[in-house]
């Protein structure tokens, strides 16, 4: 790459090299210098000049200009409010101007105390008012969904928060009406705003216009705490600012690492942190007398009760883990189990894989890809959000996104995946040679069945893309933390797993294990059943001894991503129970076996194995990526899978983004889980005689669910969609009709 | 027309332009023109052909004076209020219509017949002040025309 031409600008008489063309607020920056800005944000695209608090002299032009528009010219000369009378006159009447309506209700307003408005007023404003008319007033607040509260007479219309519903996540559903004086962002009608990103507008406000309704009227900014954290309900692993007052966790922010996330959060990861005090949260051991009765009991004996239940399993133990785990408690249950008893015997949360490690890119680079193929049967926006932001990020910078699944822009039956790969990878595909070909080519499998990453790895090797550093390949994983899980579980030990039965004893590892109903059949089988989890309403009931689990918002340790970053999990808030490690050093102890309580030493233990000897101490606050492996296993092409013969249509079940045990816990977030439908085709709906709306009976072999019809147009034909929970036991051929 | 009839017409219009989108003004043309306002059906309607959301429609719709997000009566008197008839008494045509109406701009008669709007500039600046009466041009218009067009209003079938 050419090393971009650099120009000197003068800003307030320091001069400043920076390369040409950039934006004079960087500039500014650059020479020490504030412009300040209200609407300005690089994030959202091209600015937009519109709040005017940017306003600077500049040489040779009659009339100020809004700063944040222009851009570093060789020979500039600009002069901000600090040495320009003019400039500051300007920007003293653009405040006073902001101000005429606000409604200056700082000492009840969330954003008081961390809020631009405030601060620049502080520093630039007039501190007087000439106006004496009253203020223009309007219904507040208006919730413009059960997350988000707007407050019309706060609001200054920087656009922030509609550029970013249509630039950024490109919902399009927060816009601006009306005009001129009259302008004011709304939604459609009383819909609530619906977005998988609509909280990052709240962060985006520059003043209390947007605000969380879980966040309102809880804290003052100068009584919280925000500690720097990693979210842990989906393999993005997006950094965080977790808010905490006396020992809460009042709000996430999000935390912008520019390789990961670029400062943005979805809806899922920013407001389900109220699961930690859910009603049914477990507090103490439980401990189950006769049929589905069940006594709280002392940690000292719950502690006695697992080694004698241990003791008794001997090597007959299987355990089931979710992939929640950090990488610290996975390795210390595989310590305790594996090198104290003995018992190998685990159900992994999911299939992983090395083979990724050749491919590795920073998901940022999915922004600066030419062209990328998305391929399997789930869309990326429900397994991995922000992935979905990247990859609009592309498009918006002219990349090529293809998506090749059910629904995707070459629509193509589930479980075509292995053979869409082997296609791509033939010498005459088309698209595959433009793969191949490219600087900057990124394949992506986003669905089940992937082989922990192989097949996708497979199809990059094939097109040669490890050996070009712009091009890679991701996998979208079920569980935040899978690969850290099982790469830790299988640290432990050498022993060959051999799979034990009779089970005497099955070990749940975390609230997801426990919801799944693999392990729930494997619990049928055993003897005993030990269970770790948060909630009531999974294990208790069927568990002989439930240990109640923590949060990844209550836990020190590590996760590693889908990119394969390792990353900090912070503790946040104290949990109501002691954590997985410390209960897991006391049992293993008990075993001969020696496991540090600290999240910090058993990690050195991993770290010798798993990661070069990455100390815990050195995992930045943004992490960085290790560098591509050279000896990562090369998986052969998988084989095609079989079409489901059969008749009637191909039912696609989902895991929506809005699901699980922590979702199903905060009230706010209610709405947005999915509805009761089921999606058709426009050419099936017709030749069914359905139209959207219509109530529909969806039938497999005697069972029969009944659910709305929704058209979808970009669902193959011959496939219909319906959301894991609402899809029953319905199999994989069903007949929808009238109902 | 039925909704399909409103879809597909929007549809091909939209086929004429390079990015979709841009056939948004029309397609709420289209829309207002079978519902004589823009309701939220209509604004969905039109989100659905053209694959924006609706939202975005309303936005579009409410900027733009000519597009009536409320019900307007059978006859529409549209007085231009900006800078050019302002300065040549638009303000008195305005009141004028008023009390001949027996209404305030923006109400609509409660017969139900004919409806007063302020609006933007109309582009008729060289003949201000202009009046525009279900969509042709008055002009000049002063508040002594005012009587002789609402009784030809009224007698209109």
């Amino acid at each position: 790459m050419s090393t971009p031409e650099l120009v000197t600008v003068t800003i307030d008489d320091r001069a400043v090299q920076v390369p040409k063309g950039t934006g004079l607020v960087e500039t500014a920056l650059a020479a020490g210098v504030e412009i300040p800005v209200f609407c300005y944000e690089p994030r959202l695209g091209p600015a937009v000049g519109a709040c005017r608090m940017c306003l600077v002299e500049v040489e040779g032009m009659p009339k100020l200009q809004a700063g944040c528009t222009l851009t570093a010219q060789d020979g500039m000369t600009v002069r901000t409010a600090q040495t320009s009378a003019k400039a500051a006159d300007g920007q003293n009447a653009t405040l006073e101007f902001l101000l005429v309506n606000h409604p200056l209700d700082c000492p009840v307003c969330d954003k008081g105390g961390e809020c631009p408005l405030q601060d620049l007023t502080f520093r630039y404003g007039p501190g007087r008012t000439r106006m004496t008319f009253p203020k223009l007033t309007f219904d507040k607040p208006i919730p413009i969904s059960p997350t988000i509260a707007l407050d019309r007479e706060r609001c200054i219309l920087c656009y922030r928060c509609t550029r970013f519903s249509e630039g950024v996540s490109e919902d399009g559903e927060l816009v601006t009406v009306n005009r001129g004086a009259q302008s004011m962002i709304a939604t459609f009608e009383d819909e609530p705003y619906r977005g998988r990103f609509s909280g990052n507008v709240i962060e985006l406000c520059p003043v209390g216009a947007l605000t969380s309704t879980q966040y309102r009227f809880l804290a003052r900014p100068w009584e919280i705490q925000n500690v720097p954290s990693v979210c842990g309900l989906c393999p993005v692993g997006c950094n965080i600012d977790v808010t905490t007052r006396e020992g809460k966790v009042k709000r996430v922010l999000s935390r912008n690492h520019p390789e990961v996330d670029e400062g943005w959060l979805c809806d899922k990861g920013r407001f389900a942190f109220s699961h930690p005090h859910a009603r049914d949260r477990i507090t103490e051991p439980l401990r189950r007398v006769r049929r589905r009765g069940f006594e709280e009991l002392s940690w000292d004996d719950a502690v006695d009760e697992a080694e004698r239940m241990l003791r008794a399993a001997g090597t007959r133990i299987v355990t089931a883990l979710s992939g929640s785990e950090t990488i610290e408690q996975a390795y210390a249950l595989g310590k305790l189990l594996r090198q104290g008893l003995g018992a190998h015997a685990a159900v992994l949360p999911e299939e992983t894989s090395t083979a990724l490690d050749a491919l590795r890119l920073p998901l940022s680079a999915i922004r600066d890809a030419e062209l990328v193929v998305v391929v399997g049967d789930q869309p990326v926006e429900e397994r991995a959000p922000v992935v979905d932001l990247w990859l609009r990020a592309a498009r918006r910078r002219g990349a090529e996104i293809v998506t090749i699944g059910p629904t995707g822009s070459i629509q193509t039956p589930p479980g075509s995946a292995p053979q869409v790969c082997r296609d791509l990878a033939a010498e005459n595909n088309e698209l595959g040679r433009r793969l191949r070909g490219g600087q900057r080519s990124i394949v992506i499998w986003s669905g089940p069945d992937g082989r922990g990453g192989e097949h996708i790895a497979a199809l990059a090797h094939a097109l040669g893309l490890a050996d070009v550093a712009g091009s890679g390949a991701f996998y979208l994983p079920d569980t935040p933390n899978g690969r850290g899980v099982a790469d830790a579980w299988s640290a432990v030990a050498d022993g060959e797993p051999a799979d034990p039965e009779p089970i005497a004893l099955l070990i749940v590892s975390g609230d997801e294990a426990a919801a799944n109903p693999g392990v729930r059949a494997l619990a049928e089988r055993a003897e005993m059943v030990l269970a770790i989890t948060m909630f009531q309403g999974l294990a208790v009931g069927w568990a002989d001894l439930v240990l109640p689990g923590t949060s990844y918002l209550e836990r020190d340790g590590t996760y590693m991503n889908l990119e394969g970053r390792v990353q900090r999990l912070r503790r946040t808030v104290i949990p109501p129970a002691p954590d997985e490690l410390a209960w897991l050093a006391k049992l293993a102890g008990r075993f001969g076996v020696e496991l540090s309580p600290h999240p910090s030493l058993v990690f050195e233990d991993v770290s010798a194995r798993l990661f070069g000897g990455l100390a815990f101490a050195d995992i930045a606050a943004t992490a960085a990526l290790p560098t591509r492996a050279k000896a990562a296993p090369r998986p052969p092409l998988p084989e095609p899978e079989p079409q489901l013969g059969g008749d009637g249509l191909r039912l696609l079940r989902y895991r929506s983004l809005f699901s699980g045990a922590a979702v199903e816990r905060v009230a706010e977030l209610q709405f947005q889980r999915p509805a009761r439908e089921v999606e058709i085709s426009p050419e099936d709906a017709a030749a069914k005689g359905i139209a959207s709306g219509n109530e529909v009976a969806v039938r497999h072999n005697g069972t029969s669910v009944a659910l709305r019809a929704t058209l979808n147009r970009r669902l193959a034909p011959g496939v219909v969609r319906i959301a894991d929970e609402h899809a029953g036991d319905l199999g994989a051929r069903v007949e929808v009709g009238r109902a | 027309m039925s909704t399909e009839a409103l879809v597909d017409q929007i549809r091909a219009i939209a086929e004429q332009y390079p990015e979709r989108e841009s056939a948004i003004m029309p397609a709420l043309h289209i829309a207002q023109e079978r519902y004589g306002w823009l309701p939220p059906e209509a604004l969905c309607e039109v989100a659905d052909a053209l694959e924006l959301t609706p939202a975005y429609c309303k936005a579009v719709a409410s900027f733009y004076d000519m597009y009536h997000l409320r019900p307007t009566g059978r006859h529409l008197v549209e007085v231009c209020t900006n800078v050019a008839c302002a300065l040549v008494g638009a303000q008195q045509v305005v009141e004028a219509f008023e009390a001949e109406l027996g209404l305030r701009a923006g109400e609509t008669t409660e017969d139900g017949e004919v409806t007063l709007r302020a609006v933007e500039c109309a582009g008729g600046c060289g003949y201000a002040p202009v009046v525009v009466v279900d969509h042709r041009y008055r002009e000049p218009v002063r508040p002594e025309n005012v009587p002789a067009i609402v009784e030809g209003l009224r007698r209109a079938p």
